[in-house]
């Protein structure tokens, strides 16, 4: 016999002498004994599926029976300054389907069917949606509330026709993000993608307090998916909505700052668009920042200038992409913050800042300029942008005269180590702060501020170092309001959603540059400048007004047409005798008939600020010359006899030109109560023919003030002046209705004038 | 003393042994007493087999009431019919516990031979589910039930029958075999293999239990295995059990699939649910038409999830005691028949309880075993509560012969 049964029979006999009597007792023994082996095997079995592995169980159990429903928190509304809405935040329905449903393709081809006619788009696509074994197909985002209704009626056929069906569509709340006035202020307020999130200017930098916190809802469902299993642990979050921002930019500001702006860039013909930031100068809040061109915010992803976009069509096909997003990239970026510049002469006010601070000029001391000047000995002398020579000046007659030779040797006795002092001192080594996404670093000769003679001597009338135009606004408008370097903000208030105010922009001081001394002192100066110096074109009637021109040139040929490019610029602030607001206007690449600051940017500042200054509620006040150019309101003269009408109007001061052969004034031009220049000519309408005469607007540009007077006269039309007008040199360059256009006689045109015979 | 002396003795001495016999039976026939501790049945056994029915029953409801109403539309669609059942089986097994069970063994072969004929006649019914498993006349019932304890009947007949053969060949082996291969072969053909495995384990057990000697296990075991892994690797058995064992051991890691191991990943997550204390009776979660029919061979895992790792414990602990308390009052019993059918009956209950348990957990493939008193179905929860019935009445007589 084999051995183990020698064992079992041992086995047995043990058995027997533990007191088993026979063999059933003792083989039921054995059978007891194994069934308790495997009782305890269940047991254990148990205990580790229940306890040992208990919570990853648990947690699969749950992942399965949980459905987690997000609930979108609608994002937060931008307000301007004045409580306009700027950027909100519609709701709209996101489609989905729950292809798990469907039991057959005849079901699934009724529904796509449906759905693709209703969305407008592809049948395959959705049918193919319909074949996922999921419970979850995204179909479609921002469906409208029309639509919706529409879908909802489709659902209840389909539930009408396949009972089974009535969960296969559902329908979600969803926000979109609208902008109501499209691409205005398009750089700074940015856009969001398609899922709400912020990709560009204050929707990007403030996505966290715009987005809120999503909720969500988990809802227990039974195994089929279709009833809530009744059972207390649904698990609601509410979803927090986003927090509102106010905003320091005023639309109307803006809007005037974006008609100017674009203005000047087609005036000019500017190759690589152009901006303009204005500043409260006493706590660094931007009322306005306009960057040209701009895009519609409703739909970001297209590129918004037409040229280049029928350019990007006309490439080969495998290159549109690359261009489109170059292009893309281009519009989105905000000039006013991103873009690095040589300032230019505008730096000069910086320059006569730190010089005068540090007491390394006196108002008295006097440069000569002889039209070109050497930094040092053995270096090829730098010229003067007025060859012949400004002579002897004294710091005032320097700084309006615009002159580089006087800066180069104010920058000499300041000295390389003080001139890297300020520029830190005003800002210029460190980004601002503003509260926008991409704010860009300036570029120095060296990191640690170490200059050659010859970058010092440059540097002084702002070449060879770049900077951003929200870091030269910040620099001026601590010259002007007592030396304080201020930190620049857009967004003064945050507000939650049940409009109780979150936290308001305190502004802040960063540092006191200069004296309050130095800074009236220049404020002065650069008001005299305005009046009477290069900076005269940015001269605001009724205002006092300080600026500086600047004319920088740039190192890269952008438009490759092996002509110098320039970037013109103009700096200036009101009132002068307590600055309030300073408006920067700088142009990239003009490629006009002229390209300094002074002709080109000067002009728009005077625009932007003729129109800005009166709405910030500061008061005009005019000089009797500025009078004289004021326009008047017309007096109303019908209904009465025509010689009864002509005698009125010749005592208000006006020329009288009678259409007609009627005996009474049936109409006038300009009417009664609108604006027309002082001594002006109105117009009488006697009978109907006389009021269907018309006259052809001439052009008007290129004229002295006295030649476009005399030219309008011709035509029977009003002449209203706009822009620098103190002088006879004035050119107009522009006027409000084009050349060729038929106009009703004694219609007001408006024509710009700027002076031509200063650079700077 | 001479032997005729002897023999005359031994013959006084049998009368008088039958005639004590026969007035004790007599007596308690006429006065069945269920309490009396000579001669009422085991309390202790019939008070956990009556718990174990009503703790069955409220978690078959609690766990069927879902998909009673999801798929019935009447919460009740498997509570009511289980009470029914639950009802005449009580009865039943009291009535069952008066009767002497050596009455049986007159009807033994007769029972055997009906449950074959009723084997034979559901082959003939038409399929539910792919299966021959019903007869339908009225009220639905399984042979296969059944049968279970008509093999356990006739074995237990026979090695009381042929007591000092069992340990030939033949009448030790071939000739009980011959029973249960007629059986096994007709649950084959159903196909109801969970019910022929168990039956084959059982019809092992009892011929283990009645001597047959045990290199005959050892030859039997090798063969089988010998046999299975030829079947296996012939291909015979290959599809269907390729069909039972995919996704056997890896019900976790198949989560997409809504097919094969659904039900057992979702008894499993059921499990895991309960934790040491459960969720709470009626708070199961994969009872809402996770896991398919809670109310069947996966109730278990309900029950599991509501009363938790201390819950569970203590059913099976109930179980286990309900098994050992039978089989030690079984041994008891005055003669092998009685020895033999009770312990017999009683590892039927717990082989069937601890099966269900491995199935759940995936320890072994999911073949259809139901929990004893918990899982739906009402021949099963009859024939259970009548076998009770029988194992009560052997407690009768063993109690008898002790006192």
């Amino acid at each position: 016999m084999p051995c183990p049964f020698i064992f079992l029979r041992k086995g047995v006999i043990l058995l027997r002498k533990a007191g088993a009597k026979s063999t059933v007792q003792i083989r039921t023994r054995v059978v007891v004994i194994i069934l308790l082996i495997c009782f305890m095997g269940a047991i254990a079995d148990m205990f580790y599926n229940q306890i040992v592995r208990g919570e990853e169980l648990s947690v699969a159990a749950f992942n399965q029976q949980l459905k987690d429903t997000p609930i979108r928190a609608k994002r937060g509304t931008i307000y301007d300054a004045t409580g306009k809405v700027l950027a909100k935040s519609a709701t709209v329905w996101k489609l989905a389907m729950e292809p798990k449903y469907f039991e057959d393709d005849e079901q699934r081809e009724y529904v796509a069917k449906g759905l693709s006619e209703l969305l407008d788009t592809d049948y395959d696509k959705i049918y193919k949606k319909a074949q996922a074994n999921t419970y979850y197909v995204d179909v479609a985002n921002n469906i409208e509330n029309e639509l919706k209704d529409k879908i909802l009626e489709f659902r209840a056929e389909v539930t009408e026709k396949y009972s089974d069906l009535a969960n296969v569509i559902s329908l979600q709340e969803d926000y979109k993000r609208y902008y109501p006035y499209n691409s205005f202020a398009s750089s700074v307020i940015g856009f969001t993608g398609s899922d709400g999130q912020g990709l560009a200017g204050l929707e990007y930098q403030y996505d966290s307090v715009l987005s809120g916190t999503n909720g969500r809802i988990l809802t227990a469902l039974d195994g089929v998916g279709k009833t809530e299993m009744p059972y207390e642990y649904e698990y609601k979050v509410d979803a927090q909505n986003g927090n509102n921002l106010v905003l320091t930019i005023d639309e109307t500001v803006q809007r005037i700052m974006e008609k100017y702006i674009k203005q000047g860039l087609v005036d000019n013909k500017v190759y690589n668009r152009g901006a303009a930031i204005m500043m409260n100068v006493k706590t660094g809040a931007i009322i306005g920042m306009a960057v040209e061109e701009g895009f519609d915010l409703n739909d970001p992803f297209t590129v918004a200038d037409e040229q280049k976009r029928k350019e990007i069509d006309s490439l080969p096909e495998d290159k549109q992409s690359e261009k489109e997003s170059e292009y893309l990239s281009q519009q989105w970026r905000n000039k006013a913050v991103s873009d690095t510049y040589y300032p230019g002469s505008v730096f000069k006010i910086i320059t006569s800042a730190m010089a005068l601070e540090e007491g390394a000029i006196t108002l008295d001391s006097t440069f000569y300029c002889s039209g070109a000047y050497s930094p040092y000995e053995g270096v090829s002398p730098i010229s003067c942008h007025y060859t012949a020579g400004h002579g002897s000046q004294i710091f005032k007659q320097a700084l309006c005269n615009s002159c580089n030779p006087a800066f180069m040797m104010i920058g000499q006795a300041v000295g390389a180590e003080k001139f890297w002092e300020y520029y830190k001192a005003f800002g210029y080594s460190e980004k601002t702060g503003i509260d926008l996404p991409g704010e860009s670093e300036d570029v120095f000769f060296s990191s640690d501020g170490t200059m050659g003679p010859v970058d010092l001597a440059v540097s002084s009338f702002g070449q060879g170092f770049s900077i951003t135009p929200i870091q030269m606004i910040t620099a001026i408008s601590a010259v002007v309001n007592g030396g304080y370097l201020m930190k620049p903000y857009l967004v003064s208030q945050i507000v939650d959603d049940d409009g109780n105010i979150v936290s308001t922009t305190e502004p802040e001081i960063k540092r006191q540059v200069v004296s309050s001394e130095v800074s009236r002192t220049l404020c002065e100066i650069l008001e005299e400048n305005a009046v009477s110096g290069a900076a005269k074109n940015g001269y605001v009637a009724g205002y006092r007004v300080g600026g500086k021109t600047g004319t920088s040139q740039k190192l890269k040929d952008l438009n490759e047409d092996g002509v110098q490019d320039y970037i013109a610029s103009f700096c200036g602030f009101a009132p002068a005798d307590d600055p309030q607001y300073a408006l920067l206007v700088y142009y990239d690449t003009p490629t006009g008939d002229s390209y300094y600051g002074s002709t080109v940017s000067a002009p728009v500042f005077a625009n932007i600020m003729k129109e800005v200054l009166p709405y910030l509620e500061l008061e005009a006040q005019y000089t009797e010359e500025e009078l004289a150019n004021m326009s008047t309101t017309a007096g109303a003269y019908t209904g009465v006899s025509v010689d009864d009408a002509k005698q009125t109007a010749e005592q208000d001061g006006f020329n009288v030109i009678v259409y007609g052969n009627g005996d009474t004034v049936l109409s006038q031009i300009p009417s009664g109560g609108s604006e027309m220049p002082q001594e002006g000519t109105v117009v009488l309408f006697t009978d109907e023919k006389s009021e269907q005469d018309v006259v052809t607007v001439p052009d008007l540009t290129g004229m002295t003030i006295s030649e476009a007077n005399r030219s309008a006269a011709m035509f029977n039309l009003n002449l209203s002046i706009s822009g620098s007008a103190s002088s006879s040199n004035c050119i107009s360059y522009s006027q409000d209705i084009e050349a060729g256009t038929q106009v009703k006689p004694g219609t007001v045109i408006t024509v710009s004038f700027c002076e031509t015979d200063i650079a700077d | 003393m001479s032997q005729s002396a002897v023999k005359n003795r031994d013959r006084v001495q049998q009368v008088q042994q039958s005639k004590k016999n026969a007035q004790r039976l007599n007596t308690k026939r006429k006065k069945p007493k269920f309490f009396d501790v000579t001669t009422g049945f085991d309390m202790p056994f019939f008070i956990t087999v009556i718990l174990l029915v009503i703790i069955g029953l409220i978690m078959m409801f609690s766990a069927s009431y879902p998909s009673a109403y999801y798929y019935r539309g009447n919460s009740y669609a498997f509570f009511l019919p289980q009470l029914g059942f639950a009802v005449v089986g009580v009865i039943a097994m009291i009535i069952i516990s008066t009767v002497d069970y050596r009455q049986l063994r007159r009807w033994a072969y007769v029972a055997y031979i009906v449950s074959t004929l009723l084997l034979v006649l559901v082959l003939f019914m038409p399929a539910i589910n792919g299966v021959h498993r019903w007869i339908s006349v009225g009220v639905q019932f399984q042979p296969s039930e059944i049968a279970k304890f008509a093999v356990i009947l006739v074995l237990a007949c026979w090695a009381s029958t042929h007591p000092n053969k069992m340990d030939t060949l033949k009448t030790g082996l071939v000739l009980p075999l011959i029973f249960v291969a007629i059986t096994a072969v007709l649950l084959v053909l159903e196909p109801h293999y969970s019910c022929t495995v168990i039956i084959l384990l059982l019809a092992l057990i009892m011929l283990f239990l009645s001597g047959t000697k045990l290199v005959y296990f050892i030859l039997m075991i090798g063969g089988g295995a010998g046999l299975a892994s030829v079947l296996y690797f012939s291909g015979v058995l290959s599809s269907y059990l390729d069909d039972k064992f995919a996704g056997w051991r890896h019900a976790l890691e198949y989560v997409d699939d809504h097919t094969f191991t659904w039900q057992t990943r979702n008894s499993l997550y059921a499990i895991g649910s309960g934790g040491l204390l459960g969720l709470g009776p009626g708070q199961s979660r994969q009872k809402h038409l996770f896991l398919p029919e809670p109310q069947n061979d996966f109730i278990f895992a309900i029950v599991a999830e509501e009363l938790g790792f201390v819950g569970a414990t203590l059913i099976l602990l109930m179980f286990a005691y309900l098994v050992f308390r039978g089989i030690s009052i079984c041994m008891k019993a005055p003669d092998t028949f009685g020895k033999l059918l009770g312990t017999g009956l009683c590892v039927q209950i717990g082989l069937q309880v601890v099966l269900n348990i491995f199935v759940i957990t995936d320890l072994l493939p999911n073949t259809g075993i139901s929990l004893p008193f918990f899982s739906y179905g009402g021949t099963s929860m009859l024939i259970l509560l009548a076998e009770m019935g029988v194992v009560l009445s052997i407690t009768r007589q063993a109690r008898a012969e002790k006192y």
